[in-house]
């Protein structure tokens, strides 16, 4: 299914996922007065800031905390794939932020954030300027595009469904009325929202291929030389399961895509389909860079890896858009949103909190009953600055493995909206 | 703490104080908030008659329902004595837990509703298990532990349910049990429970399991225990 032998092994993909420099400082909690309130404006309602909000209200109901979404309800990623596949129904992935202010008083405001001021404290949206004493943004990716203009239609035809929503419904729609022919999956290089999704992605297409007994060719084109995370259980479960009825081709990378004529030109040739999800390269969401917290030619925003705060003091940045020691996923932005909250909880109280390292678990299905999964801990070498994630991986699918994937999700849903 | 709250601590207080004075004369100081007092309930085997100490096989896992009708708890017999530990919270709040019970002081029970996101076992599926010495976890490699298969957190059932690694913050709540001429009673919940959490998040399943809300949250004076593989038709490991 390769066009190259991938032969990853446990210590190369180790090697391959070495830490990153750490920021500058490892400033926690400072002393600083005890405040009676403040308010506290989180844009972006994804894991990241949905969790955040919740968990200040939780621990501190006197502050106002104030979520600004452009969207009325949420929808799930972790899980999306099932929905594409047909696996499930697109309702259990959708949640109503309404229950925010009904069951903790978050503010819940649904409007567009047209602007950030950090000089000033204000952030703005359509309906005016909204101030803040503490500013979390968790804004999630924007598709990183510019310098490759094809993608802009590409997308509008064949949605990469990476951003939560009808991009999703009408990559569904496409997978519901395809009866024959090529299907073609494209993978950006990394850094990109959630490392094993695409993987997950090509095996639920090429397993919906043989369920429903389809004339039909995936081809997999991964920029990649392996996939990022469970190389092993995916390389698996392409050779063994969906041979003959998908290609993997690695390291090849994307250069063109003609909508009308079907066919996208990548590196080692050319590929006709009749459907594509074509997905892009992607960066932080420009929001970010419109408020000057990314530097020209950098795409995501750089904060202390511990506490996620940026150069600007009460400023944080979490989830997707942050480059930290953490992988872009929405069990990484919970997380996040947690020691966020805490923080923010602390600092108000004029109390210091214990530097912690997060722990990341993730799934991913390779067929429609069986799953495999990674567990990640971090050490944080001082001295160097360095952190060292140590995968403990689980290649060989299984159903159990399955069942436990969709009540992680369903642990996420209930800590964040129960 | 409410009054109500304290009521029940100083009654469980009260109660408990005939197991071990000096251990609760300790706690009575720095178990506010901690330690509530429900209904004294015998735990009975399956065909209705009392459950004794030589009914609990050690590494065996079982369920019972307490103090609720729909609150899952594990009950283990460890094997060897269980000495008791000091709790700390991550506010650096504190509380103490007895250890075991029995003649050998050996047999615990904690509540089965994961202090994370509250992962509980069901008819259908148990992600939450105890993992005995000879059988570790495949995916932690630890062994004598409680652990959540969802998000990996591992807790110790030789310190009072404390979390040793995985994103919990908080220990198992622990079942206080009591020994009374050969029968073995639950009489209180010991830590952060998880109950409000429970019962606000699982609403649905539990009508649909227990016929309302009151009927799922009614205090039991009896628990019948039995083997976790006959309760649950899935025991989900990892």
């Amino acid at each position: 299914m390769s066009r190259k032998s991938s032969g990853v092994s446990r210590r190369d993909l180790i090697k391959s996922a070495v830490g990153v420099s750490i920021f500058p400082t490892l400033a926690f909690t400072k002393g600083e007065a005890k405040r009676e309130n403040a308010q506290v404006v989180i844009v972006g309602g994804g894991y990241g800031g949905v969790t955040t909000a919740k968990y200040l209200k939780k621990e501190n109901p006197k502050l106002s905390v104030i979520l600004i979404e452009q969207r009325h309800f949420f929808m799930s990623c972790p899980l999306s794939n099932h929905f594409l596949a047909g696996l499930m129904e697109l309702t259990p992935l959708c949640f109503a932020y309404n229950v925010l202010e009904v069951k903790y008083g978050v503010k819940v405001i649904n409007d567009k954030v047209i602007g950030i001021e950090l000089d000033r404290k204000v952030v703005r949206t359509s309906q005016g300027y909204i101030s803040y004493d503490f500013l979390v943004l968790s804004p999630g990716i924007d598709y990183d595009i510019e310098d490759k203009p094809f993608y802009a239609e590409a997308l509008v035809y064949y949605p990469p469904a990476f951003k939560p929503g009808s991009e999703h419904i009408y990559l569904k729609k496409l997978l519901s009325e395809f009866e024959g022919g090529d299907i073609v999956i494209t993978v950006p290089p990394p850094p990109y929202r959630c490392p094993p999704a695409p993987y997950e992605r090509a095996a639920l297409i090429a397993s919906m291929i043989k369920r429903n007994k389809l004339k039909a060719h995936l081809y997999f084109i991964d920029a990649n030389e392996r996939p990022l995370i469970n190389s092993e259980g995916f390389l698996s479960a392409y050779y063994d399961l969906y041979k003959d009825v998908a290609t993997y081709v690695t390291s090849a990378q994307v250069k063109d895509v003609d909508v009308g004529k079907k066919v996208v030109k990548t590196s080692y040739g050319d590929f006709k389909f009749d459907i594509a999800n074509i997905i892009p390269p992607m960066k932080a969401h420009s929001i970010l860079e419109s408020a000057g917290l990314l530097k020209k030619g950098e795409k995501w925003v750089s904060v202390n890896p511990l506490t996620f705060e940026t150069q600007v003091e009460n400023v944080f940045v979490i989830g997707d858009a942050s480059m930290s020691y953490l992988p872009k996923s929405g069990y990484a932005a919970h997380s996040e949103g947690k020691v966020v909250a805490k923080l923010i909880n602390a600092k108000l109280m004029g109390k210091e909190v214990k530097e912690e390292l997060l722990q990341m678990v993730c799934y991913a299905m390779v067929d429609d009953r069986e799953a495999i999964m990674t567990e990640t801990s971090f050490k944080y070498e001082k001295d160097r600055g360095r952190f060292i994630p140590i995968h403990r991986e689980d290649n060989q699918r299984k159903e159990s493995t399955a069942k436990r994937y969709i009540e992680w999700a369903k642990g996420l849903w209930r800590d964040m909206f129960g | 703490m409410d009054r109500r709250d304290f009521i029940k601590t100083c009654g469980a207080i009260a109660v408990a104080s005939f197991l071990d004075t000096k251990f609760f004369s300790e706690a009575l100081a720095s178990q506010e908030g901690f330690l509530k007092l429900y209904s004294k309930a015998i735990l009975l085997k399956e065909d209705g008659t009392p459950l004794t100490e030589k009914d609990i096989a050690p590494h065996r896992e079982y369920i019972f329902f307490y103090p609720f009708a729909s609150t899952p708890c594990y009950l283990i017999n460890l094997g060897d004595e269980v000495k008791g530990a000091q709790l700390k919270l991550n506010d650096g709040q504190t509380y103490l837990w007895k250890g075991g019970v029995g003649s050998k002081k050996s047999i615990v029970a904690y509540s089965a509703i994961c202090s994370h996101q509250w992962s509980y076992p069901t008819k259908d599926y148990a992600f939450i298990n105890y993992y005995p010495p000879d059988k570790p976890s495949e995916t932690t490699k630890k062994a004598g532990v409680i652990q959540c298969c969802a998000h990996l957190t591992v807790f110790d059932p030789k310190a009072g349910g404390k979390v040793i690694e995985g994103p919990a913050e908080v220990p198992l709540a622990s079942i206080l049990l009591e020994e009374e001429g050969g029968k073995l009673y639950a009489v209180g919940v010991l830590g952060k429970d998880q109950f409000d959490a429970f019962f606000e998040n699982y609403k649905t399943d539990l009508r649909k399991e227990y016929g309302s809300t009151a009927k799922a949250k009614e205090l039991v004076d009896k628990c019948v225990v039995m083997e976790v593989g006959k309760y649950v038709k899935e025991i989900i490991r990892c």
